[in-house]
């Protein structure tokens, strides 16, 4: 889950990472009442998830006669869709030189991947590709309580040596809190020294218990619903329901339904052991979304038994059709009650797309 | 066959879970199959002198070594103790750790596979259903009924995209060496890269297909690595951006990863990719 930046800017600050003076509103009252802490010029920063708020508008400069007014105008957007709760008021930095300094999860090395460059405030992405000896980066074993001082010294180049310190501690708040990325982009320096002048962390959801943190996403009802049955679940844009049993395989009828030139309205995996009513529960969900006018069932175990899944079928009650691929115990079973529902089982998952797409063409 | 073979010992930790019971019979019913040594011990701390399917449980696998022979271990704990099993078993000196378990903080799984390998322990997972050598070994929880003896390895970062696959190569006439669900989170032990390098050193296996997915760049690394002839499926062509596609592992982020690239990289490697699934027969009959 990723942090909103106060939440990140309070951990950093916890671990000595220097972040600029500010403080958290939710009204524009509350900024009136605090403007004294700012100075001459501040900035307010929108706390939406959301990446690239500062070019959607979400990061504004003000100054004590305009403070509440840009506050007031803040509160009232909405940044790429997501309303605006929360603003961050910070000091406004003078900045010397902008650097970018990262730590990330590197599924090649197994590793911890240290990122910094002395071009900060950039697309770190677009950099990598078009100059990547303009990124220093080096791995680390997370079975390491630090950065190790030539590690350091190979990051930092013509760096100020202090950055390093943070670097270091950034490396212990990426370890210690479970994340899959920890950012500053910029990392700057100012006439009075070094600043994390944005914060990102992105905690591992299999960690948020024993890291104390509650998931708080926006989830529509119909995700809100698929998290409690335990359903993997996301909305596409089509009209062809689509429920699956592991990953892979949903993500394969996905990719045939677009194959036979069709439209996937979601991706949903039942997970392990379909039975009656976690299916039921499925088409369920699946069949509320109104975009959807025909739904595939692809599901495929060895243990997975054909006559309970058709039964969750039926018992679903849906109005739309249901085209269904199943391979399991109890096929023939399986086909009879789904017949004699007048459902349709078809042989493969290939025939159960190809019937689907052509049933909303 | 690699990793394994008919008189591996196999030690089950979480063995007294519903699903550890459930697959430790299953496991030791193929075996009995193959004539296999299969699950010889079972592992729950705190449930010693009990036993499952048949099957005696100590309280660590320490304690389960002293009185049978076991090089291997297949994991059913929970995603919070999972890290701690993987590093029990390859301090207890087994050299290889099969890690069925889902939702282990990644954090876990990087320190657990630095120390197995410190110990000489290889990781096959976490995430993954297993391994299956038709003929002489079953570690996990595949279904055996679709596989068939023979000359095609297959490596997978999916469970039921596998089994899928397996029938139809079943049904085309080839059958498989080994077949080997290496995970689907974003870390993972034995990579692509790992299980071709076993598979290059296996006389049985003549062919292998590589079952990818959005996220990461393991598929292409690979392939790249090796000389053996490979077919490849990558699923999620259609998966949007920056969505989790139900593994933790599948996942397009920062541009990277996408099912596209991932497939032109590996044709202008002049590796064969079939654009569905059931096209996979057909590429390995090809390159055979």
């Amino acid at each position: 889950m990723k942090l909103l930046e106060h939440e990140a800017r309070n951990i950093f600050r916890e671990y000595g990472i220097p972040v600029p003076a500010g403080f958290l509103i939710r009204s524009p009252g509350e900024l009136a009442s605090r403007m004294g802490e700012l100075g001459e010029r501040f900035v307010l920063k929108a706390q939406v998830e959301v990446g690239g708020r500062g070019k959607a508008g979400g990061i504004v400069v003000a100054d004590p006669t305009t403070g509440e007014r840009i506050a007031g105008d803040l509160f009232r957007k909405e940044i790429k869709g997501v309303p605006v709760r929360e603003v961050l008021a910070v000091e406004y930095l003078d900045i010397q030189k902008e650097y970018y300094a990262s730590i990330a999860i590197d599924r090649s090395t197994k590793q911890a991947l240290i990122l910094f460059t002395e071009e900060g405030g950039v697309d770190i992405e677009a950099l990598a590709k078009e100059r990547p000896e303009a990124v220093r980066r080096a791995s680390l074993p997370l079975l390491m309580r630090d950065i190790p001082p030539f590690m350091i010294r190979d990051l930092l180049g013509a760096a100020p040596k202090e950055i390093g310190k943070v670097l270091n501690q950034l490396y212990r708040v990426f370890s210690e809190k479970d994340a899959l990325l920890a950012e500053i982009n910029p990392l700057v320096t100012t006439s009075e020294g070094i600043f994390a002048a944005d914060a990102k962390l992105i905690v591992d959801d299999n960690a948020l218990s024993r890291q104390g943190i509650k998931l708080n996403r926006d989830l529509t009802d119909r995700e809100r619903e698929a998290e409690m049955h335990g359903f993997s679940y996301v909305e596409l844009k089509g009209d062809i329901g689509v429920i699956g049993n592991g990953a892979g395989l949903t993500m394969a009828t996905l990719d045939l339904i677009e194959y036979y030139d069709g439209k996937a309205a979601n991706f949903l995996d039942v997970g392990g052991g379909a039975d009656q009513e976690r299916v039921m529960h499925a088409v369920r969900l699946v069949a509320a979304d109104p975009s959807v006018n025909v739904i595939v069932v692809n599901l495929l175990g060895g243990i997975t038994r054909c006559d309970e899944v058709a039964r969750g079928i039926i018992s679903a009650g849906i109005s739309q059709p249901v085209i269904v691929r199943l391979a399991g115990t109890n096929e023939a079973e399986g086909r009879q009650i789904l017949d004699g529902s007048g459902y349709r089982m078809m042989e493969s998952m290939e025939q159960a797309v190809k019937a689907a797409v052509e049933a909303v063409q | 066959m690699i990793y394994g073979d008919k008189h591996t010992g196999v030690i089950v930790t979480g063995a007294t879970g519903k699903q550890g019971a459930f697959h430790i019979a299953l496991m030791n019913e193929y075996a009995r199959q193959v004539g296999g040594e299969g699950v010889v011990a079972g592992v729950t701390p705190g449930k010693a002198g009990q036993e499952v399917a048949g099957v005696p449980v100590y309280n660590s696998i320490h304690d389960a070594l002293k009185e049978h022979d076991a090089s291997a271990s297949v994991l059913f704990v929970p995603g919070f103790a999972a890290g701690d099993s993987i590093m029990e078993a390859a301090s207890a000196g087994l050299s290889l750790v099969v890690a069925i378990t889902e939702h282990i903080p990644v954090h876990d799984t990087m320190r657990a596979i630095s120390f197995a390998r410190i110990h000489g322990c290889d990781v096959i997972g976490p995430n993954c259903p297993g391994l299956l050598s038709p003929g002489e070994i079953k570690m996990g929880i595949m279904p055996v009924h679709l596989s068939s003896r023979g000359h095609v390895g297959v490596i997978s970062r999916s469970g039921t995209l596998t089994y899928e696959i397996v029938d139809q190569l079943t049904r085309a006439g080839l059958g498989q060496s080994t077949i080997v669900g290496i995970g689907g989170d974003p870390v993972i032990g034995q990579t692509f890269r790992d299980v071709l390098r076993r598979f290059e050193e296996d006389d049985q296996t003549e062919a292998v297909v590589i079952l990818g997915e959005v996220g990461g760049s393991l598929e292409e690394e690979g392939a790249k690595a090796t000389d053996l002839p490979i077919a490849a499926y990558i699923a999620g062509i259609s998966a949007p951006p920056e969505k989790r596609m139900g593994h933790a592992g599948a996942i397009i982020e920062g541009g990277e990863g996408d099912a596209r690239s991932k497939i032109e990289r590996l044709r202008r490697m002049g590796v064969p990719v079939a654009s569905r699934p059931s096209e996979v027969p057909r590429l390995i009959k090809e390159i055979l």
